[in-house]
């Protein structure tokens, strides 16, 4: 078996074509009762991230709506509700990201909504002698709230009207990737504020009075800094609404068509290669053992409120979902069908089996970090657990990791059943 | 971003890989000769290592008992010859230094929030004694290579109340240079304890092949063509390359080049002679001494190189160089040998 392969960055490289041919697409209702093929599960793929798109959709415009509320009535309980807003909103987005790497569409969209870490001193203000931006930002001071003009590497930009278009543009100014105007965490930043407690309890403090009017704003700006989260906000469900109507059923010009009409070898690749991806390279790798290793709070995903945990348990998830074809809507029904599962179960039921309770198992490490972390007794937070000398929280970490880990082991192993070899990395933008 | 240095190494422990499957036929172990290679080839590079950390470690130990111009000198110098003697044997991702990620504990990188000088200020300003035990909780952006280096280089820091000979900052080189050192010694003493376990299990053929190859495309990718803009938002910055406070960056690329060539190239030839690919064994052996001729020239600060468009010419046929030998090893000897790779942590973003 000698494989025309290259490594990063080039393609997945299908060794053996083991499956007859292309990807006839079959109506769901037919898929319900045969058995799974690649072109079914491919199929369900595109309904489950469709799904997921579409709630990221509905929790991102109730965002929207409680973020309007606080602009305009910058009271404590709006402040309260929009943060709630904020976390729910993270639940099915955070599933989703198991869709970004293969797909280049998604991949190449993300940034405007879930870059990290940022330096969010190009937003806001921030407090200077515990900031740490990235080496060589000359945007990471800008403060684009505090100022109509900015001052990047000797660019001057406009920045009077903070429309949604504007702020996109703004991304990676000056050309560092920490230059993040727009997404979920600078919507973030802006409602919790900057995290100073460092390996201690607690998160940002922003002071609701940050978008009060008149003698009641504190740090200035504050109508400035009301258009901006208004803007910003606005851009999310804009950005939303596009993803969602790519996945959507029943196109003939969007992603999910050109998806249906590849070989289902291609879309078969592309969900283990997101599983895999997700879970060694990301989010065992990038975004917990790097934070753990280094004790670096700086690396903690969402640092502003402290929900590292949930974003963790839901990229994991949503990881399982991809697998077992299931996915639990937010609205609490249930999307279902033709599975990776069901097509592995065929070929080879005890690594099924194995998978599938590994899955099980890193959900419940991740299930256990959460848990630890919003216990009403003593709770420890992802920034606590990853302290200096801190074993405990260093062993639920961990556990984690590894659980992680071993997942991935067994997607290779499905990938090699379903006749797909080498799932190199960095597929993104090869494919289509 | 991403740190590659962190590898699981998923597909050597699940994987019945072609080469494995070729050589079952023969008498048992048959790539076992290769390894018993490797395994002396690279145990000289740990050997240097171990060596080079403990010379680092007196010297910041004298020069902070008696300072001196000369012995801040002496210090940088001990620091350089250890740090490359480091970069001939990084490609290394298996084994005992994969035991308690002792290769971030060497090197942390690439790190572009600047822990390593918030770790040194928190260190420095908190008061707390310095001792070995301090250390080894602090984290691995404490602990290695880019510490030392932020002490004894960096520019802002050498201009403040701290700057070497400070009691405090003298505290912080020793104890950290002496844990390079200790890790040297364990690494290099777990090399040899490795041993049997190396030789006794032939997929470590393919483990040490994948270690070259991602040494490669690490060197290609995030070493170089990252700093060069070549890579990502397209932008050029040095902050991207390691070691850019020493200006050391390219000097460290020739050392992990040379450490390829002397740790890993004399039993990967045989092994593709054996798999009648003569002619590849030396053309890869012709290309790493291309490589290896752009230097002593290029061991010069990457920044300048960066701003000037006619010397950034000298970096690019650097990488022309480096993207051929990356091509031969990675593509054409690793499709000869049936070499394939799994995930490995360089999947993320």
């Amino acid at each position: 078996m000698k494989t025309l392969f290259r490594p990063a960055p080039l393609a997945l490289t299908v060794a053996a074509l083991m499956s007859a041919g292309c990807a006839n697409t079959t109506s769901p209702d037919a898929a319900d009762s045969q058995p799974a093929t690649k072109a079914s599960v491919v199929e369900h793929y595109a309904d489950v991230a469709h799904a997921g798109y579409e709630d990221a959709l509905i929790t991102a415009k109730a965002l929207n709506k409680a973020t309007d509320r606080l602009i305009s009535d910058p009271t404590e309980a709006n402040m309260k509700a929009a943060k709630e807003a904020w976390l729910a909103a993270r639940v099915p987005y955070q599933q989703t990201e198991v869709f970004r790497f293969g797909n280049a569409i998604v991949d190449d969209w993300e940034g405007q909504l879930n870059a990290w870490p940022l330096d969010e001193g190009l937003i806001d203000y921030v407090q200077a002698d515990d900031y740490q931006y990235e080496l060589g930002n000359a945007g990471a001071t800008a403060n684009i709230i505090g100022s109509n003009s900015i001052n990047v590497g000797g660019e001057t930009l406009d920045v009077t009207n903070l429309t949604p278009e504007l702020l996109a543009n703004l991304n990676e100014i000056g050309g560092s990737e920490a230059n993040v105007a727009t997404g979920y965490h600078a919507i973030e930043f802006l409602l919790w504020g900057q995290d100073l407690q460092g390996f201690e309890a607690g998160n940002g403090e922003r002071p609701v009075t940050d978008y009060a009017t008149g003698a009641d704003c504190t740090n200035g700006s504050c109508e400035r800094r009301g258009e901006y989260l208004d803007a910003v906000t606005d851009l999310l469900v804009s950005d939303l609404e596009w993803m969602a109507a790519q996945w959507a059923p029943n196109a003939s010009d969007n992603y999910r068509s050109q998806l249906m009409n590849a070989d289902a070898n291609e879309g078969v690749q592309k969900m283990l290669f997101g599983m895999g991806s997700l879970s060694l390279g990301e989010l065992a790798g990038e975004r917990m053992k790097v934070a753990l290793e280094a004790n670096s709070y700086e690396d903690e995903h969402d640092c502003f409120s402290d929900n590292t945990h949930n974003s963790h348990y839901y990229n994991g998830q949503g990881i399982q979902n991809v697998y077992t074809g299931d996915y639990r809507r937010v609205d609490g029904s249930l999307v279902s069908g033709p599975s990776l599962s069901d097509l592995v179960a065929q070929a080879n039921p005890e690594l099924d089996a194995r998978l599938n309770a590994q899955l099980e198992a890193s959900m419940d490490a991740l299930g256990m970090m959460k848990a630890k972390a919003e216990s009403s007794q003593n709770p420890m937070q992802f920034d606590m657990m990853i302290a200096p000398g801190n074993a405990k929280g260093a062993s639920i970490v961990n556990g984690a990791i590894m659980a992680l880990v071993e997942q991935t082991g067994s997607i290779e192993q499905a990938a090699r059943q379903l006749g797909l070899e080498a799932l190199s990395p960095d597929d993104a933008g090869h494919a289509f | 971003m991403t740190r590659l240095t962190l590898t699981f190494l998923l597909a050597s422990s699940v994987a019945v890989t072609p080469l494995m499957a070729a050589t079952a036929n023969n008498a048992d172990g048959a790539t076992v000769e290769y390894r018993k290679q490797w395994h002396s080839d690279i145990l000289t590079g740990y050997q240097n290592l171990a060596t080079q950390g403990q010379t680092l470690a007196s010297q910041a130990a004298s020069y902070c008992q008696t300072p001196s111009p000369e012995g801040f000198e002496q210090s940088k110098q001990a620091w350089l010859e250890a740090f490359l003697a480091w970069q001939q044997v990084r490609f290394v991702d298996f084994g005992p230094v994969e035991h308690r990620n002792r290769a971030w504990q060497f090197q942390f990188w690439p790190d572009p929030k600047n822990l390593v000088a918030r770790k040194a200020s928190y260190l420095l300003k908190e008061g707390a004694p310095i001792t070995p035990e301090k250390i080894s909780e602090s984290g691995v952006a404490v602990q290695g290579f880019p510490m030392a280096e932020y002490l004894l280089y960096d520019q802002a820091f050498n201009g403040s109340d701290s700057a070497l000979p400070a009691d405090h900052t003298c505290k912080l080189l020793v104890e950290v240079t002496r844990h390079i050192a200790d890790n040297g010694q364990s690494l290099a003493n777990d090399w040899k304890g490795f041993q049997a376990n190396y030789l006794g299990s032939d997929q470590y053929t393919d483990t040490t092949i994948r270690s070259a190859m991602a040494g490669l495309e690490i060197l290609e990718e995030r070493r170089l063509a990252t700093p060069m803009g070549l890579r990502g938002n397209g932008k050029r910055s040095v902050y991207s390359a390691d070691a850019w406070r020493s200006e050391t960056s390219l000097a460290a690329m020739g050392a992990s080049v040379q450490g390829l060539k002397q740790s890993f190239l004399p039993a990967f030839s045989e092994l593709l002679a054996e798999r009648k690919q003569p002619d590849l064994a030396e053309q890869i052996a012709q290309q790493f001494d291309e490589v290896l001729a752009n230097f002593p020239e290029l061991e010069r600060p990457m920044a300048p190189l960066l701003a000037d468009d006619s010397a950034y010419k000298l970096l690019q046929s650097l990488y022309i160089d480096i993207t051929q030998l990356t091509s031969l090893v990675n593509d054409r000897a690793a499709v000869e040998l049936g070499v394939v790779r799994g995930f490995n942590s360089s999947d993320g973003d």
